[in-house]
């Protein structure tokens, strides 16, 4: 047998494939189980983004914030000082996003949204260990991310080693089997990120909003988390996908709304939908579908933008009509959303 | 007879001939044997969630395993016995229980990739694909050792198939409830609930 028969190959990718896809679950699994003690990397948790100055701000100041921002009107306080967590795309690697386009925007969703904070976790390893930290393949990892960072093509395909991890992380908290597993250990490191930042998490009228905005594989995630968020922190949760890949999650039903924002030009929000049955129209009874009959779930087009790279939801240079780029429309969007505003979204014209 | 992985190889093709050698060859009732063990182990680590679910230890999660898989073993041999017998009643096709042990139990090959079932999200597809993969094995390997047409062999499996779970709910009930004690025994979990689900 030639050693490079295509169908061998074939036949051996697709079995590597099978195979990453049956060990994905163990480390949520593992991590339920107890198996790991408690192994969240607390170093890694709410690396200094957004607000940088903000970082080692002491938790009651934190609070008496939100209890000033809520002293003019009782029911505007949660809107007037949201908290953004962000769970970025599938090309992560850990908990501090590498891409500029991430960084830029969670600076400038920082600024935008008055008084709140925006804080990031990594949505793909429920311990929050980063792929090229302290694990068994970290080297490998550590290869990917050079290869994607390179600027030759052959070598950025290594990098989509990546994307395929954290695929299968999505699918792990798609799946009705671990979902609930892998939903819990989201939750907790956003509470722990937040409470680190100061949230308030004791039960009161004035528990500041919190908006989870999850950008493709981190749509799922952030609803995954949502309804175990919301039970920590008594708090009104938002959740935004932006170009999400999520399946009908009965954690969108514990949102008390969720957007689902995307590009007309994005195939792979298209695909997704097509992918995950419960998405489908013809069942009426999935989540999705109910939280849409509700009026709870909004599907808004923002711009013509793509998933990703050159005309995607974050580049700067590409333009729609009015003028603006799909980065700015992207942002004043999840902007909008994140103040509660009750204008109607500023999408492109 | 080949090597036991290119027994398993032909069983995952469906070639009559990978069940045929085995009935020439004196290890062949070990060789069956030995798949639907491995087989039972590949499938409890599949259908492990359950174990993690309930926190169980490494050790005992490992013993769990091992424990199903002896299980697995068990309700075969009920399997092939009823098989065997179903051959002999129905289709006058007599041949020595090692050798309906030894092609019944090869044909358990694709269930050796019960472990993909932890896949998210196509774990449930999976199995199902694993479960017809097998019957359509279990029926070549029928064809095979008694030398039945096609539809006789189906006839012949599902008729033993049958049988087995007859028995399994019947004379057989004990002994499963034993299994699910000493497995549940031996992973440390729900002994009480088991017993209350009993009563």
């Amino acid at each position: 047998m030639p050693l490079l028969d295509p169908g061998t190959l074939a036949l051996v990718a697709l079995a590597a494939l099978l195979l990453a896809g049956a060990l994905s679950p163990l480390e949520t699994l593992g991590w339920w189980a107890g198996w790991y003690g408690d192994p969240v990397d607390e170093r890694e948790i709410d690396p200094a983004c957004g607000s940088p100055d903000e970082s080692d701000e002491p938790a009651a100041d934190s609070a008496r914030d939100a209890a000033e921002a809520g002293a003019g009107t009782a029911s505007a306080a949660p809107a007037a000082s949201p908290w953004v967590v962000y769970l970025t795309g599938i090309q992560a690697v850990g908990p501090v996003s590498y891409a500029d386009p991430d960084r830029r925007l969670l600076a400038r969703l920082a600024d935008a949204v008055p008084s709140g904070r925006v804080l990031e976790v990594f949505p793909y390893s429920v311990t929050n260990r980063a792929l090229t930290g302290e694990r068994t393949f970290a080297r490998v990892w550590r290869w990917a991310l050079r290869a994607k960072l390179d600027h030759r093509r052959l070598l950025q395909l290594a990098g989509f080693l990546i994307n395929l991890r954290n695929l299968w992380q999505v699918l792990v908290s798609a799946d009705r089997r671990y979902g609930p597993f892998y939903s819990r250990g989201s939750a907790e490191l956003i509470v722990r990120s937040l409470r680190r930042r100061g949230y308030p998490l004791e039960p009161g009228p004035y528990a500041p909003r919190i908006v989870l905005v999850g950008y493709s594989g981190g749509a799922q995630v952030a609803a995954g988390a949502a309804p175990f968020v919301r039970q920590r922190t008594h708090a009104e949760v938002t959740v935004v996908s932006l170009g999400g890949v999520l399946a009908a999650d009965p954690g969108l039903l514990a949102a008390d709304h969720v957007w689902h924002l995307y590009g007309t030009a994005d195939r792979i929000q298209r695909w997704t939908s097509w992918m995950f049955p419960g998405r489908w129209r013809l069942l009426p009874w999935s989540p999705w579908n109910v939280a849409r009959h509700r009026g709870r779930l909004s599907e808004v087009a923002i711009s013509p933008c793509d998933h990703t790279g050159a005309d995607g939801y974050l580049d700067e240079h590409a333009r729609a009509r009015d003028g603006r780029s799909y980065f700015e429309i992207t942002l004043d969007v999840l902007a909008a959303i994140a103040r509660g505003d009750d204008e109607p979204l500023p999408v492109a014209a | 007879m080949g090597t036991p992985l290119e027994l398993v190889w032909g069983a995952l093709r469906l070639d009559p001939a990978a069940f045929r050698s085995l009935l020439v060859a004196a290890p062949g009732a070990g060789v069956g044997l030995t798949v639907v063990y491995l087989a039972g182990l590949s499938l409890a680590v599949g259908q492990s969630v359950v174990l993690f679910a309930e926190r169980v230890s490494p050790r005992r999660f490992a013993a769990t395993l091992g424990v199903q898989a002896v299980l697995f073993l068990a309700s075969f041999v009920g399997w092939a016995l009823a098989v065997w017998w179903v051959a002999r009643v129905g289709f006058d096709a007599a041949r020595p229980l090692r050798d309906v042990v030894a092609v019944v139990g090869l044909a358990h090959a694709p269930q050796l990739l019960g472990f993909l079932i932890l896949t998210p999200y196509l774990g449930g597809p999976l199995q199902s694909l694993l479960s017809a993969w097998t019957l359509l094995a279990t029926v070549v390997a029928a064809a095979a050792v008694f030398d039945l047409g096609a539809a006789q062999a189906l006839a012949c499996s599902a008729s033993g198939w049958l049988v087995a779970q007859l028995l399994q709910r019947t004379l057989g009930a004990p002994l499963v409830r034993a299994g699910q004690r000493v497995r549940a025994w031996v992973a440390g979990i729900e002994i009480a609930s088991t017993a209350r689900r009993e009563r």
